[in-house]
């Protein structure tokens, strides 16, 4: 299954916008496991996922050709 | 009324004399007169916003004018809100403008925001974000929220329902705050001036369609927006599950904010006549905790460079003094390597951390 991965902010530092090919991943609580346990830099910091551009608010089903984009907050002015 | 003024908006298809009079009537709040803040109350102000509120306790720096462009270089060192109220009134005089120079703190925010009918959200701390939006959707008031980090922004207009989903707040997006030293601020990580001029003009387009009933604005959605490849992205927002958010006065009043002069904590801020006294004692240790790229420079013989992305592998380690002094460049790093020291050392050691940085006192380190 492909999935489209989009990030902002200081994620970008070390996830780029990229497309991977991902077996046994069917939902967006396994993802966060997945891309957590490949960039352990993650783990320290508070982000929001967003599946098809619609915030993840509870564990959803990632379909082929899903879009994810990996969001962090911003406070600077 | 100074028709003439706002023509070319007023004969605009869409717009016209009945969205000119809404905002004639609006009453929006614009809290933190800097890099988003200036863009956006130059606008409200043109655009004929009738009440402008603008809160900032700050006096404007040098290092603020490369994108806060209200102000000049004969305002440094004066009050912004005081310079920002009176351009805005030469601007267009026809319009109020309501100074408050103050800090938002849980014991003012209340009463000052509920005098308007939209906040505009420009501040550069978690602390200040988190406050303004639990207020805002405990007031149930339109809040346009704005940031910066990098080279990229977000935008977003909360507690304003849509036809499929009530307000959402920015606990929705993300419950709690992050750490002080998860997330890097401007006066460290450096901003590029034009990009809170971009974001604070579209926070400023998007009070403005919020008021006059125009186009869609961003209400439950947020927008990514990339200066490098002039890229956004948009995201709708649903509400979140199980997070804590203040419901009544009292529980907004009983909440942590952070505030660094109201918190409790185990370490001690200092300026820079006390670290002149811990320094004469040979039982302290003063830890530079920048990076080692950043300047000044710092003698080594004195201050011993830790960087916070080294900061790890040295705290537990063994060492005599008594006192540690912890220095970066604005007091916030520092901050967060203080309480990471106390959390290891406890009460076996004290823990200093210099407030405002090696800018706030650089007098004192050139000489040094």
């Amino acid at each position: 299954m492909e999935i489209e991965i989009i990030s902002f902010g200081q994620i970008t530092e070390f996830i780029n916008n990229q497309k991977i090919e991902v077996d046994g991943i069917t939902d967006t609580d396994a993802f966060s496991k997945y891309i957590e346990n490949r960039f352990p830099a993650l783990k320290n910091l508070k982000y929001k996922l967003a599946l098809n551009k619609n915030i993840v608010q509870h564990n959803t089903e990632i379909t082929n050709q899903a879009t994810i984009a990996i969001m962090p907050p911003f406070s600077g002015g | 009324m100074g028709a003439a003024r706002y023509n070319r908006q007023i004969i605009l298809k869409g717009f016209g004399e009945e969205a000119q009079q809404k905002l004639l009537r609006a009453k929006v709040l614009v809290i933190g007169a800097g890099g988003l803040g200036c863009p956006a109350l130059q606008y409200l102000a043109a655009a004929g916003i009738g009440h402008i509120g603008i809160i900032d306790d700050d006096a404007i720096s040098l290092s603020n004018l490369h994108r806060q462009i209200l102000f000049t270089t004969a305002d440094i060192g004066k009050l912004k809100v005081e310079v920002a109220a009176k351009r805005l009134q030469e601007m267009n005089p026809q319009i109020g403008i309501i100074r408050h120079p103050i800090r938002l703190q849980k014991n003012n925010t209340l009463d000052i925001l509920s005098r308007y009918d939209y906040i505009l959200d420009g501040t550069d701390n978690f602390e200040s974000r988190y406050l303004i939006s639990d207020a805002c959707a405990l007031l149930n008031k339109p809040l346009i929220f704005a940031a910066v980090s990098g080279f990229e922004g977000q935008l977003a207009i909360f507690n304003v329902p849509d036809q499929l989903t009530p307000g959402t707040n920015y606990r929705d997006l993300f419950p709690v705050p992050p750490g002080k030293d998860e997330v890097p601020n401007c006066s460290e990580n450096g901003i590029i001036g034009v990009l809170p001029g971009i974001l604070g003009t579209m926070a400023a387009a998007e009070t403005i369609k919020l008021i006059a009933k125009v186009g869609l604005p961003l209400t439950n959605r947020i927008l990514n927006y990339n200066l490098l490849t002039q890229e956004q992205y948009t995201i709708s927002i649903t509400h979140g599950k199980g997070y804590v958010i203040p419901k009544t006065v009292d529980e907004f009043l009983n909440m942590d904010y952070q505030d660094t002069s109201e918190g409790p904590q185990g370490y001690i801020e200092i300026d820079a006549a006390e670290l002149v006294k811990l320094q004469q004692s040979e039982s302290t240790i003063l830890i530079d905790v920048r990076e080692r790229h950043e300047v000044p420079v710092l003698d080594k013989q004195i201050f011993t460079q830790v960087p916070m992305s080294e900061f790890g592998a040295f705290i537990g380690k063994e060492f005599y003094q008594k006192n540690v002094v912890l220095i970066c460049q604005h007091g916030v790093r520092s901050v967060a390597a203080a309480e990471a020291m106390q959390e290891k050392y406890g009460d076996s050691k004290k823990i200093y951390s210099l407030k405002g940085g090696i800018i706030k006192w650089r007098d004192h380190f050139l000489k040094s």
